[in-house]
C-alpha cells in the first residue's frame, strides 16, 4: 500500500503476466527511456536462462512541489506457474499492476491463465480488484502470428482498464503502458493523499514527474 | 508496510550486523590513513568515528535515499568516494540477498497456505463423498429391498395367473362330460316319462311296449348311464390330477424303495395294456429314499401313460422299458418308449402345464407339468431325449442323503 514515510510517500507497483511476456524488459527500457529526478539502479534476479527468479525492481522518484518526496518502486512477479508462492508475496501490498500480456497467438491460454492467477492472488493477498489501478498491455506486437489489434480491442472492449499495444524490446509502448498506470494510481491516491490540494501536485505534473518530463 | 515484508526499505544496520562491520571498519581505516566512521541515516554512528564536517561525509545510496553515510576526516576526498562506491556494492549485494532470503520466505508461506487451503477443500470433498456413499448405500438397500417386493408380487401374479389358467384349462375339460352328462340326464328323464305313460296303459301292455317304442329306450338307457358314469369317473380323475397337480393332499414322507413303487404301477398300467404293447421291467437294487411314494405313483403312472400312448400313436407294436439303478450321488430310473417321438416344439414345451398334442377331451396336458414339480419337490432332475418316428426316453434323478 501507498506508504508515507518521514517526508515521502511510496508507491509499489506491480509488472504481472505470464511466463516471459516481457515484464523484466518493460523495466529494463524504463531504466533507459524515462529521466526523473531520481532514478536507480535496476536490481535484477534472473537466473541463467532469462526467467526471473524472484523479482526485478527499479525504483525511480521525484519531489513535488511541496519537497514531498514521491517513490515508485517497480517490481515484476516471476511469471512461471510453479512460482506462485512467490508472485503472491511480490503482489502483496501493490498499489497498481501492469498486466503484460503475450500477443503470440499461441499465448492466448497462458496469458488468461495468468489474468485469472492476478484476480485469484489480489484477493488471496487482500488487495481489492475491483478498485486496483490496472493497465493492460499487449506486448510483442512485432511478432508475425501476433493477434490482430483489431481482434484484440474487440474482445477487452467490455473491460474498464486501459489497454496498450507496445513491443518492448524496441522499447515501443513501455512509457506509454506506465503513463497510463501512473494516471490511475493517481486517481486512486489523489484525495487521500492530498497530492493536489497539500503537495500541489495535479494529474499531469504527477506524470511528467515520474516520467521525468517535468 | 509490514515490518517484515521483503519490500521494506531495508535500513543499515539490518545489511551490516556487527560482525559485518567488524570485518569492513578495519579494511576502511586502513585505506582511509586511519580513520573512518559508518553513520545510519539519522546520523548515528555504528562503526568508528565520524568528523563534524559534512564535506567528509558521503550519502550511502542504494535506491534513491540515502540510508546511510560514509565519512572520514583523514581520507583524501577520491580514496573516500572509492571507499563509498566499495561499501555500496558490499550493500547491494547484501540488499539483493535480504531480499530474495525473505521473499523465498513469504513464498513459502503462501504455498504452504495453498496447500494448507486445497488440503482443507479435499477433506471437505472427502467428507462430501462419505456422505454421498453412505446415503447411496442406504438408497441401493431400499431399492433392492423394493425390488424384492416387486419381485414378489411377480411371483404371485404369475402364481395366480397360472391358477387362473389351471382353471379355464379344467373348466374346459370339465364342460365336455358335464355336457353329455346333463343331456343324458335330461334324455333320460323324457324316458322315464314314458315309462311313467306306460303305467296307464299296462292293460294294453303288449301294444303300448311297441308304441311307446321302449325296446329302445331300455337299450338307450343303459347306454346313456354308462356313458354318464364314466364321464362322472372322468371328472373324478381329472380332480385327483388337479389336486396332485396343486399339491392339494400332500401326504406325509416315507422311507421307500423306488423299485416297489415302480412295480407297483407296472402292474396297474398292464391290466390296462393292449396285446401289441409289452411293458418290460429291469430293476437295479436301490438304496431306499425318503420321499412321497403316493406322488412318486404318479409320476411314474404319468410318464409310463405317456410311453404307451406314444407307442399307441405310431400305430405298431412296441415296447415300453423301465429301468432304475443307482448312479453317483442318487438313483435313476428311465423310462424309454419306441413310439412316435416328439419334435423340437413340443420337447421344448413338454413341461408347460396344460400343454398337449391331444385333442380337447382326450388330455388336461398336465401330465409332465404335473411329473415335474413331483420331481423338483424330491429335489431331482427330469429330462428328456427324443427322435420324432424313433421314440422317447425320459430319465429321472433323484438324490440320495448323504
Amino acid at each position: 500500500m501507498s506508504e508515507r514515510e518521514g517526508n515521502s510517500l511510496s508507491f509499489k507497483l506491480v509488472y504481472y503476466g505470464p511466463a516471459q511476456s516481457g515484464k523484466t524488459t518493460n523495466l529494463l527500457r524504463l531504466h533507459d527511456q524515462l529521466s526523473p529526478e531520481l532514478k536507480g539502479e535496476l536490481m535484477s534476479m534472473e537466473t541463467k536462462d532469462d526467467r526471473t527468479l524472484f523479482f526485478d525492481l527499479l525504483p525511480l522518484g521525484f519531489r513535488a512541489p511541496s519537497g514531498l518526496l514521491i517513490k515508485f518502486r517497480l517490481f515484476t512477479v516471476p511469471g512461471q506457474i510453479a512460482h506462485d508462492g512467490t508472485r503472491k508475496a511480490v503482489l502483496s501490498r501493490a498499489d497498481g499492476v501492469v498486466f503484460v500480456a503475450d500477443s503470440d497467438r499461441s499465448q492466448e491460454t497462458n496469458n488468461a491463465e495468468s489474468f485469472q492467477s492476478l484476480t485469484d492472488n489480489c484477493r488471496r493477498v487482500g488487495l481489492d480488484f475491483e478498485h486496483l489501478p490496472l493497465v493492460v498491455q499487449f506486448n510483442k506486437r512485432d511478432l508475425p502470428n501476433a493477434v490482430p489489434e483489431a481482434e484484440i480491442r474487440a474482445r477487452w472492449s467490455a473491460a474498464p482498464w486501459p489497454l496498450v499495444l507496445a513491443t518492448a524490446l524496441r522499447g515501443e509502448g513501455v512509457g506509454e503502458s506506465f503513463a497510463a498506470l501512473l494516471l490511475a494510481v493517481y486517481e486512486r491516491h489523489a484525495a487521500a493523499q492530498e497530492l493536489a490540494t497539500v503537495h500541489g501536485l495535479a494529474a499531469a505534473a504527477f506524470v511528467a514527474g515520474a516520467l521525468g518530463q517535468g | 508496510m509490514s515490518e517484515l515484508a521483503f519490500d521494506r526499505q531495508w535500513r543499515l544496520d539490518e545489511l551490516l550486523d556487527a560482525a559485518a562491520l567488524e570485518r569492513i571498519g578495519p579494511a576502511l581505516a586502513e585505506l582511509f590513513g586511519g580513520e573512518v566512521g559508518i553513520l545510519d541515516a539519522e546520523g548515528g554512528l555504528l562503526w568508528g568515528h565520524a568528523p563534524d564536517a559534512a564535506e567528509r561525509r558521503l550519502p550511502l545510496i542504494l535506491e534513491l535515499e540515502a540510508i546511510g553515510y560514509l565519512a572520514s576526516g583523514t581520507a583524501a576526498q577520491p580514496a573516500l568516494h572509492g571507499g563509498r562506491e566499495l561499501l555500496i556494492a558490499i550493500l547491494r549485494a547484501q540488499v539483493r540477498y535480504k531480499m530474495a532470503a525473505t521473499l523465498h520466505v513469504e513464498a513459502v508461506a503462501e504455498d504452504y497456505e495453498s496447500l494448507q487451503r486445497s488440503h482443507a477443500r479435499l477433506l471437505e470433498s472427502e467428507a462430501r463423498y462419505r456422505k454421498l456413499a453412505g446415503e447411496l448405500e442406504i438408497r441401493v438397500k431400499s431399492q433392492l429391498l423394493e425390488l424384492e417386493e416387486r419381485q414378489q408380487m411377480l411371483y404371485q401374479a404369475e402364481k395366480l395367473a397360472s391358477v387362473g389358467q389351471l382353471a379355464a384349462g379344467m373348466a374346459h375339460e370339465i364342460n365336455n362330460p358335464l355336457g353329455f352328462i346333463g343331456s343324458n340326464l335330461s334324455t333320460f328323464k323324457s324316458y322315464l316319462e314314458k315309462f311313467a305313460a306306460l303305467k296307464g296303459r299296462l292293460a294294453h301292455a303288449e301294444n303300448a311296449w311297441r308304441e311307446l317304442d321302449l325296446d329302445f329306450i331300455l337299450a338307450d338307457g343303459f347306454d346313456l348311464l354308462t356313458d354318464s358314469a364314466s364321464g362322472i369317473e372322468r371328472i373324478a380323475r381329472l380332480v385327483a390330477d388337479l389336486k396332485s397337480f396343486s399339491n392339494v393332499d400332500r401326504a406325509s414322507e416315507e422311507y421307500a424303495d423306488l423299485n416297489t413303487c415302480l412295480q407297483h404301477v407296472a402292474s396297474v398300467m398292464s391290466s390296462q395294456l393292449p396285446p401289441t404293447i409289452k411293458l418290460s421291467l429291469e430293476l437295479g437294487p436301490l438304496p431306499k429314499l425318503v420321499c412321497l411314494p403316493g406322488h412318486l405313483n404318479q409320476l411314474f403312472f404319468n410318464v409310463m401313460r405317456n410311453a404307451v400312448q406314444a407307442i399307441q400313436d405310431a400305430g405298431r407294436p412296441g415296447e415300453v422299458r423301465v429301468s432304475s439303478g443307482r448312479v453317483d450321488g442318487g438313483i435313476e430310473i428311465r423310462i424309454a418308449d419306441d413310439g412316435k417321438g416328439m419334435s423340437r416344439e413340443q420337447r421344448e414345451h413338454a413341461f408347460e402345464p396344460f400343454f398337449t398334442t391331444r385333442g380337447v377331451g382326450a388330455g388336461a396336458g398336465l401330465g409332465l407339468s404335473t411329473a415335474r414339480n413331483i420331481v423338483l419337490a424330491h429335489s431331482g432332475r427330469i429330462d428328456i431325449a427324443s427322435t420324432a418316428g424313433v421314440g422317447t426316453t425320459v430319465r429321472l434323478f433323484f438324490p440320495t442323503a448323504q
